[in-house]
Protein backbone atom coordinates (compact mmCIF):
# COMPACT_ATOMS: atom_id res chain seq x y z
CA UNK A 1 0.00 0.00 0.00
CA UNK A 2 1.38 3.39 -0.80
CA UNK A 3 2.48 6.28 1.94
CA UNK A 4 -0.85 8.12 0.57
CA UNK A 5 -3.47 5.57 0.79
CA UNK A 6 -2.49 4.36 3.88
CA UNK A 7 -2.79 7.85 5.78
CA UNK A 8 -5.99 7.80 4.03
CA UNK A 9 -7.05 4.53 5.38
CA UNK A 10 -6.09 6.41 8.76
CA UNK A 11 -8.01 8.76 8.44
CA UNK A 12 -11.34 7.07 7.39
CA UNK A 13 -10.60 4.56 10.20
CA UNK A 14 -10.57 7.94 12.39
CA UNK A 15 -13.26 9.51 10.96
CA UNK A 16 -15.80 6.36 11.44
CA UNK A 17 -15.10 5.44 14.89
CA UNK A 18 -17.08 7.42 16.74
CA UNK A 19 -19.42 9.08 13.78
CA UNK A 20 -22.29 6.37 13.99
CA UNK A 21 -22.45 6.91 17.36
CA UNK A 22 -21.65 10.44 17.52
CA UNK A 23 -24.25 11.95 19.97
CA UNK A 24 -24.21 8.88 22.47
CA UNK A 25 -20.52 9.65 22.76
CA UNK A 26 -21.45 13.35 23.14
CA UNK A 27 -24.22 12.75 25.97
CA UNK A 28 -21.56 10.12 27.80
CA UNK A 29 -18.57 12.94 27.47
CA UNK A 30 -21.07 15.63 28.58
CA UNK A 31 -22.73 13.50 31.63
CA UNK A 32 -19.37 12.27 32.71
CA UNK A 33 -17.92 16.31 33.12
CA UNK A 34 -21.01 17.05 34.88
CA UNK A 35 -20.54 14.06 37.22
CA UNK A 36 -16.74 15.33 37.60
CA UNK A 37 -18.35 18.69 39.51
CA UNK A 38 -21.26 17.35 40.98
CA UNK A 39 -20.71 17.79 44.25
CA UNK A 40 -19.55 21.06 43.81
CA UNK A 41 -22.79 21.57 42.06
CA UNK A 42 -24.93 20.90 44.58
CA UNK A 43 -23.01 22.70 47.09
CA UNK A 44 -23.57 25.73 45.01
CA UNK A 45 -27.11 25.00 45.14
CA UNK A 46 -27.70 23.77 48.42
CA UNK A 47 -26.07 26.07 51.90
CA UNK A 48 -27.34 22.94 54.18
CA UNK A 49 -24.09 21.11 52.54
CA UNK A 50 -21.40 23.75 53.01
CA UNK A 51 -19.35 23.99 56.33
CA UNK A 52 -18.57 27.68 57.67
CA UNK A 53 -16.75 28.76 60.11
CA UNK A 54 -18.83 29.65 63.30
CA UNK A 55 -15.25 31.64 64.09
CA UNK A 56 -12.09 31.98 62.20
CA UNK A 57 -10.34 29.39 64.83
CA UNK A 58 -13.24 27.41 65.49
CA UNK A 59 -11.40 23.48 65.83
CA UNK A 60 -12.97 20.37 63.78
CA UNK A 61 -14.54 18.45 65.97
CA UNK A 62 -13.78 15.11 66.36
CA UNK A 63 -15.99 11.88 65.49
CA UNK A 64 -16.94 11.34 68.81
CA UNK A 65 -17.77 14.45 69.37
CA UNK A 66 -19.84 14.56 65.77
CA UNK A 67 -21.68 11.67 67.23
CA UNK A 68 -22.91 12.79 70.43
CA UNK A 69 -23.57 15.83 68.47
CA UNK A 70 -26.06 14.32 66.69
CA UNK A 71 -27.05 12.03 69.93
CA UNK A 72 -27.67 15.25 71.79
CA UNK A 73 -30.20 16.71 68.78
CA UNK A 74 -31.98 13.60 67.79
CA UNK A 75 -31.64 11.22 70.63
CA UNK A 76 -33.28 8.27 69.04
CA UNK A 77 -31.43 8.87 65.35
CA UNK A 78 -29.16 6.01 64.60
CA UNK A 79 -25.83 6.74 63.13
CA UNK A 80 -24.02 4.12 60.18
CA UNK A 81 -21.42 6.01 58.45
CA UNK A 82 -19.62 9.61 58.95
CA UNK A 83 -18.09 10.66 55.37
CA UNK A 84 -15.80 13.95 55.75
CA UNK A 85 -15.29 15.18 51.88
CA UNK A 86 -11.82 16.07 50.79
CA UNK A 87 -12.27 19.53 50.07
CA UNK A 88 -13.27 21.75 53.79
CA UNK A 89 -15.81 23.69 52.17
CA UNK A 90 -17.85 20.38 52.82
CA UNK A 91 -19.61 19.86 55.22
CA UNK A 92 -19.74 15.89 56.71
CA UNK A 93 -22.22 13.34 55.43
CA UNK A 94 -23.92 11.26 58.05
CA UNK A 95 -25.73 8.11 57.16
CA UNK A 96 -28.33 7.88 59.79
CA UNK A 97 -31.08 5.90 60.54
CA UNK A 98 -34.54 7.17 62.02
CA UNK A 99 -37.08 5.69 63.95
CA UNK A 100 -39.63 4.82 61.46
CA UNK A 101 -37.26 3.00 59.57
CA UNK A 102 -36.24 5.80 56.54
CA UNK A 103 -32.27 6.03 55.86
CA UNK A 104 -31.11 9.63 55.38
CA UNK A 105 -27.89 11.21 54.49
CA UNK A 106 -27.59 14.42 56.66
CA UNK A 107 -25.01 17.04 56.16
CA UNK A 108 -23.22 18.02 59.47
CA UNK A 109 -21.00 21.19 60.37
CA UNK A 110 -17.60 19.47 61.04
CA UNK A 111 -17.14 22.60 63.58
CA UNK A 112 -20.18 23.03 65.91
CA UNK A 113 -21.68 19.53 65.25
CA UNK A 114 -24.85 20.93 63.84
CA UNK A 115 -27.30 18.80 61.54
CA UNK A 116 -27.66 21.02 58.71
CA UNK A 117 -29.99 19.36 56.57
CA UNK A 118 -30.40 16.24 54.90
CA UNK A 119 -29.23 15.64 51.35
CA UNK A 120 -32.08 16.63 48.61
CA UNK A 121 -34.83 13.92 47.07
CA UNK A 122 -33.63 13.95 43.73
CA UNK A 123 -29.53 12.85 44.29
CA UNK A 124 -28.14 14.76 41.40
CA UNK A 125 -24.77 13.21 42.04
CA UNK A 126 -25.75 9.73 42.14
CA UNK A 127 -28.09 10.29 38.71
CA UNK A 128 -25.48 11.89 36.47
CA UNK A 129 -22.99 9.34 37.92
CA UNK A 130 -25.74 6.65 37.13
CA UNK A 131 -26.92 8.17 33.53
CA UNK A 132 -23.01 8.66 32.90
CA UNK A 133 -21.64 5.13 34.51
CA UNK A 134 -23.92 3.21 33.01
CA UNK A 135 -27.13 5.03 31.05
CA UNK A 136 -29.58 4.15 33.83
CA UNK A 137 -30.16 0.61 33.02
CA UNK A 138 -30.74 -1.08 36.30
CA UNK A 139 -28.31 -3.45 37.87
CA UNK A 140 -30.43 -7.17 38.19
CA UNK A 141 -27.67 -10.10 37.75
CA UNK A 142 -24.07 -8.66 37.96
CA UNK A 143 -23.28 -5.33 35.62
CA UNK A 144 -25.88 -3.79 33.79
CA UNK A 145 -25.58 -4.17 30.09
CA UNK A 146 -26.14 -0.72 30.38
CA UNK A 147 -22.46 -0.17 31.99
CA UNK A 148 -21.02 -2.01 29.45
CA UNK A 149 -22.54 -0.24 26.18
CA UNK A 150 -20.49 2.57 28.13
CA UNK A 151 -17.37 1.29 29.07
CA UNK A 152 -17.01 -0.07 25.94
CA UNK A 153 -16.71 3.27 24.35
CA UNK A 154 -13.31 3.31 26.16
CA UNK A 155 -11.89 1.74 22.98
CA UNK A 156 -13.12 3.58 20.07
CA UNK A 157 -11.79 6.16 22.23
CA UNK A 158 -8.51 5.11 22.83
CA UNK A 159 -8.31 4.30 19.10
CA UNK A 160 -9.47 7.61 18.15
CA UNK A 161 -6.63 8.85 20.06
CA UNK A 162 -4.23 6.57 18.18
CA UNK A 163 -5.26 7.33 14.84
CA UNK A 164 -5.81 10.88 15.18
CA UNK A 165 -1.97 11.29 16.36
CA UNK A 166 -1.60 8.88 13.45
CA UNK A 167 -3.33 11.14 10.53
CA UNK A 168 -2.33 14.45 12.29
CA UNK A 169 1.45 14.20 10.70
CA UNK A 170 3.91 15.59 12.80
CA UNK A 171 1.69 16.61 15.73
CA UNK A 172 4.03 18.12 17.68
CA UNK A 173 4.69 21.18 16.22
CA UNK A 174 1.22 21.70 16.78
CA UNK A 175 2.58 22.61 20.73
CA UNK A 176 5.04 25.38 19.11
CA UNK A 177 2.78 27.19 16.35
CA UNK A 178 -0.43 26.94 17.80
CA UNK A 179 -3.17 27.63 15.09
CA UNK A 180 -7.01 28.62 15.84
CA UNK A 181 -8.41 30.20 12.52
CA UNK A 182 -11.24 32.16 13.52
CA UNK A 183 -11.96 34.15 10.31
CA UNK A 184 -11.86 31.65 7.73
CA UNK A 185 -15.15 29.95 8.12
CA UNK A 186 -16.79 27.46 10.66
CA UNK A 187 -15.15 24.40 8.83
CA UNK A 188 -11.70 25.50 9.21
CA UNK A 189 -12.28 26.67 12.37
CA UNK A 190 -13.69 23.42 13.50
CA UNK A 191 -10.66 21.47 12.18
CA UNK A 192 -8.19 23.59 14.14
CA UNK A 193 -10.00 23.40 17.07
CA UNK A 194 -10.11 19.56 16.63
CA UNK A 195 -6.84 19.38 16.43
CA UNK A 196 -5.41 22.19 18.97
CA UNK A 197 -7.49 20.56 21.80
CA UNK A 198 -6.50 17.34 20.45
CA UNK A 199 -2.92 17.59 20.91
CA UNK A 200 -3.81 19.41 24.55
CA UNK A 201 -5.79 16.72 25.59
CA UNK A 202 -3.09 13.75 24.82
CA UNK A 203 -2.59 12.89 28.39
CA UNK A 204 -6.65 13.22 29.33
CA UNK A 205 -8.21 11.20 26.31
CA UNK A 206 -5.42 8.79 27.20
CA UNK A 207 -6.26 9.05 31.04
CA UNK A 208 -10.17 8.33 29.82
CA UNK A 209 -9.97 6.03 27.63
CA UNK A 210 -7.61 3.28 29.07
CA UNK A 211 -9.37 4.24 32.94
CA UNK A 212 -13.25 3.52 30.79
CA UNK A 213 -11.25 0.19 29.25
CA UNK A 214 -10.56 -1.13 32.58
CA UNK A 215 -14.48 -0.15 33.73
CA UNK A 216 -15.36 -2.46 30.69
CA UNK A 217 -12.23 -5.19 31.84
CA UNK A 218 -13.42 -5.01 35.59
CA UNK A 219 -17.20 -5.91 34.72
CA UNK A 220 -15.86 -8.96 32.53
CA UNK A 221 -13.78 -10.07 35.76
CA UNK A 222 -17.14 -9.47 38.12
CA UNK A 223 -19.30 -11.32 35.69
CA UNK A 224 -17.14 -13.98 34.86
CA UNK A 225 -16.34 -14.57 38.92
CA UNK A 226 -12.75 -14.17 38.12
CA UNK A 227 -11.05 -11.98 41.13
CA UNK A 228 -7.81 -9.93 41.30
CA UNK A 229 -8.03 -9.23 44.98
CA UNK A 230 -5.60 -10.32 47.41
CA UNK A 231 -7.29 -8.98 50.01
CA UNK A 232 -8.25 -11.46 52.84
CA UNK A 233 -11.82 -12.46 53.86
CA UNK A 234 -12.47 -11.54 57.10
CA UNK A 235 -14.07 -13.27 59.73
CA UNK A 236 -17.14 -12.01 61.55
CA UNK A 237 -16.11 -10.79 65.06
CA UNK A 238 -15.81 -14.09 67.41
CA UNK A 239 -18.29 -14.93 70.06
CA UNK A 240 -16.18 -14.78 72.57
CA UNK A 241 -14.43 -11.15 72.29
CA UNK A 242 -18.14 -10.08 72.10
CA UNK A 243 -18.55 -8.71 75.75
CA UNK A 244 -21.54 -10.39 77.96
CA UNK A 245 -23.27 -8.01 79.59
CA UNK A 246 -24.83 -8.78 83.22
CA UNK A 247 -28.20 -6.33 82.70
CA UNK A 248 -28.79 -7.62 79.27
CA UNK A 249 -28.15 -4.40 77.19
CA UNK A 250 -25.72 -3.51 74.80
CA UNK A 251 -22.19 -3.16 76.13
CA UNK A 252 -20.75 0.44 75.26
CA UNK A 253 -18.71 1.07 71.92
CA UNK A 254 -14.65 1.92 71.52
CA UNK A 255 -14.41 5.68 71.62
CA UNK A 256 -14.35 6.74 68.20
CA UNK A 257 -11.54 9.22 68.89
CA UNK A 258 -9.78 6.51 70.78
CA UNK A 259 -10.14 4.16 67.71
CA UNK A 260 -8.83 6.78 65.41
CA UNK A 261 -5.47 7.39 67.42
CA UNK A 262 -5.56 3.02 67.31
CA UNK A 263 -5.64 2.93 63.24
CA UNK A 264 -3.19 6.10 63.07
CA UNK A 265 -0.86 4.17 65.80
CA UNK A 266 -0.74 1.18 63.00
CA UNK A 267 -1.43 3.37 60.06
CA UNK A 268 1.28 6.36 59.85
CA UNK A 269 0.15 9.45 58.15
CA UNK A 270 -3.82 8.61 57.65
CA UNK A 271 -5.83 11.26 57.29
CA UNK A 272 -9.24 9.22 58.64
CA UNK A 273 -12.11 10.42 55.83
CA UNK A 274 -14.06 7.95 56.47
CA UNK A 275 -15.93 6.15 59.49
CA UNK A 276 -18.29 3.16 59.28
CA UNK A 277 -20.05 1.69 62.44
CA UNK A 278 -20.05 -1.63 62.69
CA UNK A 279 -23.64 -2.84 61.08
CA UNK A 280 -24.36 -5.48 63.95
CA UNK A 281 -22.98 -6.81 67.35
CA UNK A 282 -20.32 -9.37 65.50
CA UNK A 283 -19.20 -6.55 62.88
CA UNK A 284 -16.18 -4.60 62.80
CA UNK A 285 -15.73 -0.50 63.17
CA UNK A 286 -13.20 0.57 59.73
CA UNK A 287 -11.63 3.82 59.81
CA UNK A 288 -10.15 4.66 56.39
CA UNK A 289 -8.70 7.18 54.93
CA UNK A 290 -5.59 8.48 52.12
CA UNK A 291 -2.02 8.68 53.16
CA UNK A 292 0.60 9.66 50.81
CA UNK A 293 -0.53 8.13 47.94
CA UNK A 294 -4.40 10.21 46.97
CA UNK A 295 -5.09 7.62 44.49
CA UNK A 296 -6.18 4.50 47.63
CA UNK A 297 -7.49 4.53 50.54
CA UNK A 298 -5.92 2.01 53.68
CA UNK A 299 -7.92 0.91 56.01
CA UNK A 300 -8.03 0.08 59.77
CA UNK A 301 -11.12 -2.76 60.92
CA UNK A 302 -10.96 -2.79 64.15
CA UNK A 303 -13.03 -5.00 67.15
CA UNK A 304 -15.24 -2.44 68.07
CA UNK A 305 -15.12 -3.07 71.77
CA UNK A 306 -11.51 -3.73 72.79
CA UNK A 307 -10.42 -1.95 69.42
CA UNK A 308 -8.41 -4.76 68.67
CA UNK A 309 -7.14 -4.44 65.08
CA UNK A 310 -8.51 -7.57 63.59
CA UNK A 311 -6.98 -6.25 59.70
CA UNK A 312 -5.43 -3.35 57.86
CA UNK A 313 -5.73 -2.95 54.25
CA UNK A 314 -2.06 -0.87 53.37
CA UNK A 315 -0.92 0.30 50.12
CA UNK A 316 1.58 -1.69 50.69
CA UNK A 317 -0.85 -4.77 50.85
CA UNK A 318 -1.82 -3.92 47.58
CA UNK A 319 -0.06 -5.98 44.08
CA UNK A 320 1.04 -4.43 41.85
CA UNK A 321 -2.02 -5.46 39.54
CA UNK A 322 -3.90 -3.79 42.58
CA UNK A 323 -2.04 -1.05 42.30
CA UNK A 324 -2.81 -0.33 38.65
CA UNK A 325 -6.28 -1.41 38.55
CA UNK A 326 -7.00 0.71 42.05
CA UNK A 327 -6.00 3.51 40.85
CA UNK A 328 -8.14 3.50 37.55
CA UNK A 329 -11.27 5.28 39.10
CA UNK A 330 -10.27 8.00 40.35
CA UNK A 331 -7.70 8.86 37.76
CA UNK A 332 -11.24 8.57 35.26
CA UNK A 333 -13.42 10.71 38.08
CA UNK A 334 -10.79 13.40 39.07
CA UNK A 335 -11.79 13.20 42.72
CA UNK A 336 -8.67 12.55 44.50
CA UNK A 337 -6.93 15.60 44.76
CA UNK A 338 -9.33 18.58 45.87
CA UNK A 339 -11.04 20.95 43.83
CA UNK A 340 -8.44 21.74 41.38
CA UNK A 341 -7.90 18.24 40.27
CA UNK A 342 -11.64 18.11 39.93
CA UNK A 343 -11.47 21.38 37.58
CA UNK A 344 -8.67 20.57 35.68
CA UNK A 345 -10.63 16.97 35.12
CA UNK A 346 -14.38 19.36 34.15
CA UNK A 347 -12.44 21.54 32.09
CA UNK A 348 -10.46 18.82 29.87
CA UNK A 349 -13.90 16.53 29.81
CA UNK A 350 -15.53 19.86 28.43
CA UNK A 351 -13.04 19.77 25.93
CA UNK A 352 -13.33 16.46 24.89
CA UNK A 353 -17.14 16.65 24.68
CA UNK A 354 -16.30 20.00 21.92
CA UNK A 355 -14.18 17.24 19.97
CA UNK A 356 -16.62 15.17 19.55
CA UNK A 357 -18.70 18.24 18.48
CA UNK A 358 -16.11 19.92 16.57
CA UNK A 359 -15.95 16.19 14.61
CA UNK A 360 -18.79 15.63 13.82
CA UNK A 361 -19.37 19.66 12.23
CA UNK A 362 -16.08 18.54 10.55
CA UNK A 363 -17.75 15.79 9.02
CA UNK A 364 -20.74 16.96 8.21
CA UNK A 365 -19.59 19.83 6.33
CA UNK A 366 -17.45 17.47 4.68
CA UNK A 367 -19.68 15.20 3.25
CA UNK A 368 -21.75 17.72 2.49
CA UNK A 369 -19.24 19.03 -0.26
CA UNK A 370 -18.51 15.52 -1.33
CA UNK A 371 -22.07 14.71 -1.71
CA UNK A 372 -22.57 18.28 -3.54
CA UNK A 373 -19.38 17.41 -6.18
CA UNK A 374 -20.91 13.92 -6.84
CA UNK A 375 -24.14 15.87 -7.66
CA UNK A 376 -22.52 18.34 -9.73
CA UNK A 377 -20.40 15.76 -11.92
CA UNK A 378 -23.96 13.87 -12.75
CA UNK A 379 -25.84 14.74 -15.95
CA UNK A 380 -28.75 16.45 -14.94
CA UNK A 381 -28.26 19.84 -12.84
CA UNK A 382 -30.17 19.82 -9.57
CA UNK A 383 -30.90 20.99 -6.24
CA UNK A 384 -27.77 19.30 -5.45
CA UNK A 385 -25.67 21.46 -7.80
CA UNK A 386 -27.22 24.43 -6.26
CA UNK A 387 -25.92 23.70 -3.23
CA UNK A 388 -22.70 23.14 -4.35
CA UNK A 389 -22.58 26.22 -5.50
CA UNK A 390 -23.54 27.80 -2.27
CA UNK A 391 -21.33 26.10 -0.66
CA UNK A 392 -18.29 26.86 -3.28
CA UNK A 393 -16.36 29.36 -0.77
CA UNK A 394 -15.36 26.70 1.79
CA UNK A 395 -14.30 24.27 -1.02
CA UNK A 396 -11.01 25.92 -1.23
CA UNK A 397 -10.01 24.81 2.26
CA UNK A 398 -11.50 21.94 2.02
CA UNK A 399 -8.19 20.32 0.44
CA UNK A 400 -6.14 20.91 3.37
CA UNK A 401 -7.51 18.40 4.84
CA UNK A 402 -6.79 15.39 2.54
CA UNK A 403 -3.26 16.16 2.87
CA UNK A 404 -3.06 16.01 7.01
CA UNK B 1 -14.19 10.29 1.47
CA UNK B 2 -17.85 9.73 1.51
CA UNK B 3 -18.83 6.80 -0.65
CA UNK B 4 -20.80 9.26 -2.42
CA UNK B 5 -18.06 10.07 -4.45
CA UNK B 6 -17.79 6.35 -5.90
CA UNK B 7 -21.32 6.68 -6.97
CA UNK B 8 -22.61 8.85 -9.78
CA UNK B 9 -25.69 8.00 -10.37
CA UNK B 10 -28.53 10.17 -8.46
CA UNK B 11 -29.51 8.76 -5.67
CA UNK B 12 -33.13 8.54 -4.65
CA UNK B 13 -34.84 10.32 -2.55
CA UNK B 14 -35.47 7.72 0.24
CA UNK B 15 -31.41 7.21 -0.24
CA UNK B 16 -30.80 10.80 0.13
CA UNK B 17 -32.94 11.03 3.53
CA UNK B 18 -31.30 7.75 4.50
CA UNK B 19 -27.74 9.21 3.82
CA UNK B 20 -28.75 12.23 5.61
CA UNK B 21 -30.24 11.24 8.74
CA UNK B 22 -28.41 8.20 9.51
CA UNK B 23 -26.12 9.12 11.65
CA UNK B 24 -28.50 10.42 13.74
CA UNK B 25 -30.01 7.43 14.66
CA UNK B 26 -27.80 7.37 17.45
CA UNK B 27 -29.62 9.87 18.96
CA UNK B 28 -32.05 6.87 20.09
CA UNK B 29 -29.69 5.53 22.26
CA UNK B 30 -30.87 8.11 24.41
CA UNK B 31 -34.43 6.72 24.61
CA UNK B 32 -32.67 4.11 26.74
CA UNK B 33 -32.06 6.39 29.51
CA UNK B 34 -35.23 7.99 29.33
CA UNK B 35 -37.48 4.67 29.08
CA UNK B 36 -34.94 3.48 32.28
CA UNK B 37 -36.03 6.56 34.54
CA UNK B 38 -38.98 5.92 36.11
CA UNK B 39 -37.28 2.73 37.01
CA UNK B 40 -34.58 4.62 38.67
CA UNK B 41 -36.23 7.17 40.43
CA UNK B 42 -38.50 4.38 41.66
CA UNK B 43 -35.59 2.37 42.48
CA UNK B 44 -34.28 5.33 44.24
CA UNK B 45 -37.35 5.91 46.51
CA UNK B 46 -37.24 2.11 47.65
CA UNK B 47 -33.69 2.67 48.96
CA UNK B 48 -34.57 6.09 50.37
CA UNK B 49 -37.63 3.88 52.01
CA UNK B 50 -40.60 5.83 50.77
CA UNK B 51 -42.46 2.65 51.04
CA UNK B 52 -41.22 1.47 53.80
CA UNK B 53 -39.08 -1.29 55.35
CA UNK B 54 -39.72 -3.08 51.68
CA UNK B 55 -42.77 -3.65 49.05
CA UNK B 56 -44.40 -6.03 50.63
CA UNK B 57 -45.01 -5.90 54.49
CA UNK B 58 -45.25 -9.09 56.09
CA UNK B 59 -46.63 -7.67 59.27
CA UNK B 60 -45.45 -7.60 62.97
CA UNK B 61 -43.64 -11.61 64.15
CA UNK B 62 -43.84 -12.12 68.00
CA UNK B 63 -40.30 -13.66 68.94
CA UNK B 64 -40.66 -14.57 72.56
CA UNK B 65 -40.39 -11.35 74.40
CA UNK B 66 -39.16 -9.24 71.39
CA UNK B 67 -40.86 -8.55 68.31
CA UNK B 68 -39.99 -7.35 64.58
CA UNK B 69 -41.55 -6.10 61.28
CA UNK B 70 -41.07 -8.00 58.69
CA UNK B 71 -40.99 -6.98 54.89
CA UNK B 72 -39.76 -8.12 51.51
CA UNK B 73 -37.15 -5.42 50.12
CA UNK B 74 -39.01 -6.47 46.88
CA UNK B 75 -42.21 -8.08 46.12
CA UNK B 76 -40.71 -10.57 44.06
CA UNK B 77 -38.92 -13.92 43.20
CA UNK B 78 -35.23 -14.14 44.53
CA UNK B 79 -32.68 -12.49 42.35
CA UNK B 80 -29.96 -14.20 41.26
CA UNK B 81 -26.72 -13.40 42.81
CA UNK B 82 -23.61 -14.50 41.04
CA UNK B 83 -21.98 -17.44 42.15
CA UNK B 84 -24.26 -17.25 45.65
CA UNK B 85 -27.22 -18.50 43.68
CA UNK B 86 -30.71 -16.94 44.36
CA UNK B 87 -30.87 -14.64 46.94
CA UNK B 88 -33.78 -13.24 48.99
CA UNK B 89 -33.55 -10.16 50.11
CA UNK B 90 -36.13 -9.34 53.45
CA UNK B 91 -35.93 -6.48 55.44
CA UNK B 92 -36.52 -5.85 59.57
CA UNK B 93 -37.52 -3.47 62.37
CA UNK B 94 -37.04 -4.13 65.85
CA UNK B 95 -39.86 -3.60 68.55
CA UNK B 96 -38.75 0.24 70.04
CA UNK B 97 -38.13 -1.45 73.58
CA UNK B 98 -36.52 -4.72 72.54
CA UNK B 99 -33.90 -2.48 70.36
CA UNK B 100 -31.23 -2.15 73.35
CA UNK B 101 -31.88 -6.16 74.53
CA UNK B 102 -31.66 -7.94 71.11
CA UNK B 103 -27.65 -8.54 69.66
CA UNK B 104 -28.24 -10.46 66.87
CA UNK B 105 -31.50 -10.96 64.10
CA UNK B 106 -31.13 -14.56 62.04
CA UNK B 107 -32.80 -15.79 59.16
CA UNK B 108 -32.79 -19.16 57.94
CA UNK B 109 -35.17 -21.48 55.97
CA UNK B 110 -35.97 -24.26 57.64
CA UNK B 111 -35.20 -24.67 61.73
CA UNK B 112 -31.67 -24.24 62.99
CA UNK B 113 -30.24 -26.78 64.80
CA UNK B 114 -28.51 -24.21 66.99
CA UNK B 115 -27.55 -20.92 67.40
CA UNK B 116 -24.26 -20.90 65.36
CA UNK B 117 -26.43 -21.95 62.70
CA UNK B 118 -29.54 -19.68 62.86
CA UNK B 119 -29.19 -18.54 59.40
CA UNK B 120 -27.52 -15.24 58.19
CA UNK B 121 -27.63 -12.09 60.57
CA UNK B 122 -29.06 -8.89 59.71
CA UNK B 123 -27.19 -5.88 59.03
CA UNK B 124 -27.98 -2.14 59.47
CA UNK B 125 -29.42 0.06 62.30
CA UNK B 126 -32.46 -2.03 64.27
CA UNK B 127 -35.05 0.65 62.75
CA UNK B 128 -34.19 -0.87 58.86
CA UNK B 129 -31.89 -3.68 58.83
CA UNK B 130 -31.28 -5.87 55.78
CA UNK B 131 -30.77 -9.40 55.38
CA UNK B 132 -30.14 -11.67 51.86
CA UNK B 133 -31.31 -14.66 52.34
CA UNK B 134 -29.92 -17.38 50.23
CA UNK B 135 -33.18 -19.72 49.01
CA UNK B 136 -31.85 -22.49 46.26
CA UNK B 137 -33.89 -23.61 44.18
CA UNK B 138 -34.62 -26.86 45.02
CA UNK B 139 -36.63 -25.30 48.45
CA UNK B 140 -39.67 -27.29 49.16
CA UNK B 141 -42.60 -24.45 48.26
CA UNK B 142 -44.26 -25.27 51.91
CA UNK B 143 -41.00 -24.53 53.86
CA UNK B 144 -40.93 -22.44 56.73
CA UNK B 145 -38.94 -19.14 57.35
CA UNK B 146 -37.42 -19.09 61.06
CA UNK B 147 -36.59 -15.79 63.00
CA UNK B 148 -33.96 -15.96 65.46
CA UNK B 149 -33.10 -13.36 68.06
CA UNK B 150 -30.36 -13.42 70.13
CA UNK B 151 -30.09 -11.34 73.54
CA UNK B 152 -27.51 -9.43 75.39
CA UNK B 153 -28.50 -11.78 78.08
CA UNK B 154 -27.33 -14.46 76.00
CA UNK B 155 -30.75 -15.90 75.71
CA UNK B 156 -32.42 -17.02 72.45
CA UNK B 157 -35.78 -16.73 71.05
CA UNK B 158 -37.44 -18.68 67.55
CA UNK B 159 -40.40 -17.67 65.61
CA UNK B 160 -41.25 -19.17 62.25
CA UNK B 161 -44.00 -18.31 59.38
CA UNK B 162 -44.54 -20.31 56.18
CA UNK B 163 -42.61 -18.88 53.71
CA UNK B 164 -45.96 -18.60 51.73
CA UNK B 165 -46.80 -16.02 54.08
CA UNK B 166 -43.11 -14.55 53.82
CA UNK B 167 -42.87 -14.51 50.45
CA UNK B 168 -45.79 -15.44 48.15
CA UNK B 169 -43.44 -14.53 44.76
CA UNK B 170 -40.55 -17.18 46.38
CA UNK B 171 -43.52 -19.87 46.43
CA UNK B 172 -44.79 -18.82 43.21
CA UNK B 173 -41.07 -19.15 41.54
CA UNK B 174 -40.03 -22.00 43.81
CA UNK B 175 -43.30 -24.10 42.42
CA UNK B 176 -41.98 -23.32 38.61
CA UNK B 177 -38.78 -24.47 39.40
CA UNK B 178 -40.31 -28.05 40.03
CA UNK B 179 -40.06 -29.19 36.98
CA UNK B 180 -36.13 -29.17 37.20
CA UNK B 181 -36.30 -30.81 40.30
Amino acid sequence: MSKKSRSKLWFLVHSWLALPIWFFVLIVCVTGTLAVVSQEIVWLANPEMRASKPTDDAPLLGYEQVVAAIRQAQPLTQVQSITRPDESHFALEVRVTYPDGRPDTVYVNPYSGVIQGSAPTFNFQAFTRALHGWWLVPFTNGFSWGWYLVSFLGLPLLASLVTGLVVYKRFWKGFFRPTLRIRHGARIFWGDFHRLSGIWSIWFIAVISITGTWFLIQALLFDNQISISSEPVLPVVARESVPLSADGTAPPLLNLDRALEIAQQRIPGLEASFINLPGNAYSHLEISGRGWYPLMFQTATLNPYDGDVAALRLLSDRTTLEFVTESMRPLHTGDFGGLWIKLIWFFFGLILSMMVLSGLLIWTKRTALATANAFKRSQKPSRGARAARSLQPSMGSESSEGSL
Amino acid sequence: MSQSTTHPSTPSRLNLIWRKWRFHLNVLLLLIPLGFMPKYFSEAALFRGDEGLGQRDVGEIQVGPWSLRLAEFRNEAPRQEGPAGPMKHFNAALCQRCIGQVKATYLRIGKPRSLRAAGVIFFGSPYRMGALLPVPSKTQPDAELWITLEGWDGSMHQASIPLSQASPATVAWLNTQGTQR
